[in-house]
């Protein structure tokens, strides 16, 4: 797979720090303990301010699926909504998936790049 | 008293590349004003919206020489636009806070050496943070996530890529005989199955163009269009939905719309029933939108909208025309704007080759964000009632 080069952005920092040792950190609230993507800001649940990073089990299902078909004819590329197991939704993409299906069973994988961050990818469990 | 609209302003549309988006929008105004047999100093409210490049806003009341107005704003429910601005300027009609406003939208993405899709595509060499990596795997324009939605009602309700060419096919028939429409060579289904992929399960021909232009309108009370240019064309009722759509466990993205209570508040408020919608003009960025918007509003159960657009049902002949002048999909893309000027064209009767016979109920949808925003409007050529 293709990818350009990631970067950190002094926000969310600490999911890279967590990518850097193969553990999936996203957003936890302070106030309810409602799980969130990593990119959310506030918690839509309770209204709470203070999200903490928290770490996730790294498994979900399959939400649904779309193919990138690159125009210079590269390697096609499957991208993916994916439900993790504390309930967040993450846009990510499959790996080594051949038949995608809703619900199927994934886990969570960090791919390292030669340059930047590494990329978060799903494959099957 | 009803609001009607009285005038449509419609610039020359999609690879114009001369005018700003100010410009455009000015010119649109101008236009829908000298059709409705009006003059600019006439309208006591402007309504403003813009698309990709963050122009114009309120600025342009000055640009026309606008004075004393009681109304001007800039609004944005994103594609559901259109719906909010008209329906914002009926009651303001109704209320008497203003007697007659244009409501405009204008654009230019399109630059002369670009293609289309590079308009709205966000590709970089880097990207930055947890965020940035959505698009570094290949998240890098609405396509991409309208391909996900479709694959989800794909998958969920066992809709198929031919369905959805269905409905390229009978828009572009449509096209075929709508002089202002940008693409009217008229394909088939083949056509489509053979057009490239965008981003799977969405085929080219299963995409919005991309235009350069502008679009108004004006709207005032039935009483005042009664001496006007042109026929007047009642607004019976509007609607917006906004669901709120979470991306975590239980989402129905990709399933369900705001069309559902954007639509029921707007036919609540008209008084009718979908089975007393004569044809509807829906926001048609990707045939799916068409599609889970015709489910939504009821014209058919959740989960048939493929098997009934294979029907022939939207075409021309069929028992509910969508889209007659061709919509987004071959037309021309003004966002909320592509929908409402065919509504009013229809209503008027002025469709020639297209026109449809029964135009007495036409539905007009907006959608914004990714299937997030949704607005409703019931256009007639009657008044409410009568």
């Amino acid at each position: 797979m293709e990818f350009n080069t990631l970067r950190r952005d002094g926000r969310t920092d600490a999911f890279f720090d967590g990518a850097a040792t193969g553990t999936l950190l996203i957003g936890r609230c302070a106030d309810c303990g409602h799980w969130h993507a990593p990119d959310v800001t506030g918690c839509h649940e309770c209204g709470g301010e203070r999200l903490d990073w928290a770490q996730a089990r790294g498994t979900g299902i399959l939400v649904t699926w779309a193919t990138l078909h690159p125009r210079n004819g590269g390697e096609p590329a499957q991208l993916a909504l994916v439900e993790l197991e504390e309930g967040p939704w993450l846009y990510a993409r499959l790996d080594a998936v051949t038949a995608p299906r809703e619900n199927l069973a994934l886990q969570a994988h960090f791919l390292p790049q030669p340059e930047g961050e590494p990329y978060l990818v799903f494959r099957p469990s | 008293m009803t609001a009607v609209v009285a005038g449509l302003g419609m610039t020359e549309l999609g690879r114009v590349y001369g005018p700003s988006p100010r410009k455009f929008a000015a010119e649109a105004v101008r236009r829908a004003v000298a059709d409705a047999g009006m003059n600019l100093e006439d309208l006591d409210g402007l309504l403003v919206s813009h698309g990709m490049g963050g122009s114009p806003s309120i600025e342009l009341a000055d640009v026309l020489g606008l004075r004393d107005l009681r109304l001007l704003s800039q609004m944005t429910s994103y594609g559901a636009t259109a719906g909010a601005m008209i329906s914002y300027a009926a009651m303001s009609v109704l209320s008497g806070a203003a007697t007659a406003v244009a409501c405009v939208f204008a654009d230019a993405p399109l630059k002369p050496q670009q293609s289309a899709g590079a308009a709205y595509d966000r590709s970089a060499r880097e990207y930055f943070g947890y965020g940035g990596m959505n698009a570094a795997h290949g998240f890098r324009s609405v396509n991409a996530y309208y391909a996900l939605a479709t694959q989800r009602h794909m998958a969920r309700y066992g809709t198929t890529s031919e369905q959805l060419g269905a409905i390229a096919v009978s828009t572009r028939q449509w096209a075929t005989m709508n002089p202002l429409a940008q693409m009217r060579e008229p394909i088939t289904l083949e056509d489509h199955q053979n057009s490239r992929w965008v981003v799977e399960p969405l085929h080219l021909l299963d995409c919005c163009l991309v235009s350069n232009g502008a679009v108004a309108v004006i709207v005032t009370s039935a009483d005042r269009a009664a001496d006007l240019a042109q026929p007047p064309v009642h607004l019976w009722g509007w609607g917006q939905g906004h669901p709120g759509e979470r991306r975590e466990r239980g989402g129905e993205f990709g399933l369900v719309t705001g069309a559902v209570s954007s639509g029921a508040t707007a036919m609540k408020m008209a008084g009718v029933t979908v089975s007393e919608i004569d044809m509807c003009q829906l926001y048609d960025c990707y045939t799916f939108t068409t599609l889970v918007s015709l489910e939504d509003y009821g014209f058919c159960a959740k989960g048939e909208g493929g098997a009934f657009a294979a029907s022939g049902a939207l075409a021309p002949g069929g028992n509910l025309p969508v889209n007659t002048g061709g919509g987004q999909l071959s037309a021309y893309y003004m966002w909320g704007m592509t929908p409402v000027s065919e509504a009013i064209i229809q209503a008027r009767g002025q469709g020639g080759e297209r026109q449809v016979a029964r135009n007495d109920v036409i539905l007009v949808s907006g959608n914004g964000g990714l299937l997030d925003h949704h607005a409703t409007l019931i256009f007639s050529p009657h008044a409410k009632g009568a």
